[in-house]
């Protein structure tokens, strides 16, 4: 892979923007609004439910301007938007910057009345959860006092939550957007080397983390924490660590399971692979083979039109002609907190009726368990949405490594 | 209690929680205190402020009611989430609105004055941010469901009590700052001509990771020295590598305690210049007369102006940059362009953490330098955490 240093990528093209700007406007056109309003959004370090909702909480803005902390608003009728940010320069994207003078709401509330929306019906993203982003904030994003300005402010606009104007919009990828993503997943496929070239029974768990985020960072992803889970084999749901784990050592027969994710180009990749430090059990092996063969079905049936409802219940009924179990976990890959979401904590319901699309990339990680749920086995990648299914961006093997 | 918690979590994060009991207790009870003072009922910590959150609970994400009389704290946290302070938190799972409004019901704060912490940016904490940390469709339910009570901004309540530290939270920051030499010491370690600058960013954060530090981001510049505005990465630069000359200029972070200690180290690869040997020694001498000032009782004000005057009677600038040590985001904050006029005169009390790192700039305005480390305000005036020499690093 090129190194950091030889990479010539230098950000989003002109005509990537303008893409972006145009979905959204209509997007927002569709929905009967006068502008799609993305106003500011709390940092993630205190609005923090989750790495990827902290990740996501200021993504709408991202996409938009390719700034970290910015308001926007999108007229719906072909007018440039207004960006207000703290940034004192703008970039590629945005030469013009509206400064804050010391009150974001003040500033927010000014653009809107400069866009003519004292009356307007102003679609704002971020105030709840949506169906394809912010799926993990139920109740959004949005800054208080500054928005409680903007409302007072406006008492004759109308404000309704548009999350899922942008969130549809956001969810379909550029050939741009998937040469990132291409990228992110190959670091972090690199990542998972370096894990598995260190993971030794002695060896301590800060120390492992420690030599994964270097190897990916070298390689010029932004740090986005690892997630690392370790702990003896069959000693059940195992405990989760988004730093470096203080005074704990891998030992024989402990199994790491990991999300290692890799950011380029503002889009996070996540690639996972579960690793045992010793031969794999016997008792494991159906469930690791159900899980390879649920993951390549999947993959199969991922085309373009097929309602999540159809995926779902064919992932979810899959290990039981097994007579084992299986589960959906997947959800969409992007700036961050992209759905839609399917967990074990969010079986994903209200996303039933949402359609796989061509240009779609997923995180597609689906568990296989066996009968009694002892043993549950997940591996998983990004994939690409084309026309005869799913695509992985970074080509693995599924299944366990054994280190012995 | 009429919050049912969920069927389902997702999995526990596990953080350092290692704080005393007798921390919790000191934090909570100087809370209260200064929340009856200011004639709070009780301190809400909503959704959105987690730093408040974490300081108060160890928690990753919770949120709090800290009724000012002797009723136990309502904590919520999520992921099945618990510690040694928190042993039996109220569990959600993604639903905040609903558990808050009902711990300030259960707490009897329907008609009471609920104060606030990170509704605005305050003086001592969330000082980056003027609109402050809390979640609207969360905090505005919480109000709908709560018409009689009024609601108003406690930021400083908790802000002062974050502002003094205590002789745990200072050894933790002691170890902080260890951790952030150690990052600086492999920034020198590895910079040479021609290294990929991504590299060099990966070598020093995995430094200060392997030595346990919480991640935060390392803050670097490597324009050629005399650039105007050089660039500042968060992140490894993209196709970029080191060169001759290169002036690199850093805030290298470490947490430890979830205390964030920064220290800052220029390093050029290169022989320094003449012209900027004098603005380097006035740079020292500021930083270190300075910390003399660093005693309880003296205030923002007069530091400025000192700093100010200090470069004056050399024919050189002198600009004061400073903020607060702790969990993130504190205060008070003294840059280059705001010279602090808000917190003129807050005074510094012992206990007080800073980062500090003066400017001293030449008399035409080419030359900037600025080097700095965190130092404590004690009786005898700031100490530094960290034990480097002042200056520029030379690699030749």
């Amino acid at each position: 892979m090129e190194s950091a240093a030889e990479m010539s990528w230098r950000g989003y093209s002109l005509a990537e923007r303008d893409w972006r700007w145009q979905r959204v406007r209509e997007h927002g056109a569709q929905a009967g609004l006068d502008c799609v309003f993305v106003p500011l959004c709390i940092d993630g370090k205190n609005l923090h439910l989750s790495l990827e909702q902290a990740r996501g909480t200021r993504s709408d803005c991202r996409f938009l301007t390719q700034m970290e902390n910015a308001a926007v608003i999108f007229p719906t009728d072909g007018r440039p938007p207004i960006v207000i940010s703290d940034e004192e320069k703008g970039n590629g994207w945005v030469t013009e910057v509206r400064p804050l003078d010391g009150s974001w709401g003040k500033a927010m509330a000014e653009a809107l009345i400069e866009a003519r929306m004292e009356r307007g019906c102003i679609g704002v993203s971020g105030l709840r959860r949506g169906k394809m982003t912010h799926g993990r904030a139920i109740a959004g994003v949005v800054n208080h006092a500054s928005y409680a300005e903007v409302l007072q402010r406006l008492p004759n606009a109308t404000f309704e939550d548009a999350t899922d104007v942008m969130g549809f919009a956001r969810a379909i990828k550029t050939e741009e957007q998937i040469a990132c993503l291409r990228r992110g997943a190959q670091i972090a496929a690199a990542g998972i080397e370096k894990m598995a070239e260190v993971a030794r029974p002695g060896v301590e768990e800060g120390i492992l983390y420690a030599r994964v985020m270097r190897r990916m960072l070298e390689l010029g992803s932004e740090y986005y924490p690892m997630a690392l889970y370790t702990g003896p084999m069959g000693s059940g749901r195992l405990p989760r660590f988004e730093d470096p784990a203080i005074d704990r050592r891998l030992q024989p027969m402990y199994r790491i399971t990991n999300e290692v994710d890799a950011v380029w180009g503002g889009l996070i990749a996540q690639e996972l692979q579960p690793i045992l430090l010793g031969p794999i059990p016997n008792e494991w092996k159906p469930v690791i083979e159900l899980q390879r063969d649920l993951y390549e079905a999947g993959l199969e049936r991922m085309k373009p039109g097929t309602p999540f409802s159809e995926f779902m219940d064919f992932i979810n009924g899959f290990g039981e002609k097994r007579g084992m179990k299986s589960l959906m976990l997947m959800h969409g890959r992007g700036y961050g907190d992209d759905g839609p979401l399917f967990t074990p904590q969010d079986r994903g319901e209200r996303n039933r009726e949402v359609r796989i699309e061509r240009g779609n990339v997923f995180i597609w990680k689906p568990i296989a368990m066996s009968a009694d749920e002892e043993i549950q086995f997940s591996w998983g990648g990004c994939v690409l949405v084309a026309e005869k299914g799913g695509e992985p961006l970074v080509r693995r093997t599924p299944g366990m490594v054994s280190i012995v | 209690m009429p919050w049912k918690p969920p069927k389902r979590a997702g999995a526990t994060v596990l953080i350092w929680a290692g704080y005393s009991l007798a921390e919790r207790d000191r934090r909570w009870k100087a809370v209260r205190e200064k929340a009856v003072r200011a004639g709070f009922d009780c301190v809400f910590v909503p959704l959105g402020n987690g730093i408040d959150g974490r300081y108060l609970t160890q928690l990753r994400c919770s949120s709090m009611v800290l009724p000012c009389d002797d009723q136990k704290p309502i904590i919520i946290a999520d992921r099945s989430s618990h510690n040694d302070w928190v042993p039996d938190p109220w569990q959600t799972s993604r639903e905040w609105a609903e558990p808050m409004t009902e711990a300030l019901l259960e707490a009897g704060m329907e008609r009471a004055r609920i104060g606030v912490a990170g509704l605005k940016g305050g003086k001592y904490t969330h000082v980056r941010l003027p609109a402050g940390v809390v979640n609207h469709t969360a905090f505005a339910e919480v109000m709908r469901r709560l018409p009689h009570a009024t609601f108003e901004d406690a930021t400083d309540v908790v802000g002062a009590v974050r502002y003094v530290k205590s002789d745990e939270e200072i050894s933790y920051l002691g170890r902080a700052a260890e951790i952030a030499e150690a990052g600086i010491d492999e920034v020198i370690k590895q910079a040479r001509p021609q290294l990929d600058a991504a590299v060099l960013y990966a070598a020093v954060m995995e430094r200060m990771l392997e030595l346990r530090s919480e991640y935060t981001p390392l803050a670097l510049s490597i324009d050629p020295i005399g650039t105007a505005e050089p660039r500042r990465y968060t992140n490894p630069p993209i196709g970029r590598r080191l060169e001759k000359g290169a002036l690199l200029t850093d805030e290298v972070n470490a947490i430890w305690g979830a205390q964030i200690a920064q220290e800052s180290q220029p390093v050029l690869l290169g022989s320094i210049p003449d012209s900027w040997k004098p603005v380097i020694e006035a740079q020292r001498e500021l930083f270190e007369a300075a910390l003399g000032l660093m005693k309880p009782g003296a205030s923002f004000g007069a530091l400025v102006d000192f700093v100010g005057g200090f470069g004056r009677k050399r024919g050189m600038a002198g600009s004061s940059l400073l903020h607060g040590c702790g969990y993130g985001d504190d205060g008070p904050l003294l840059a280059p362009h705001s010279e602090g006029q808000p917190v003129r005169d807050l005074c510094m009390e012992q206990g007080n953490a800073f980062v500090w790192r003066p400017v001293v700039t030449s008399g035409d305005g080419r030359i900037s330098f600025s080097w700095g480390a965190s130092v404590i305000v004690t009786e005898r005036g700031g100490e530094r955490l960290s034990k480097r020499s002042h200056g520029m690093v030379s690699i030749v």
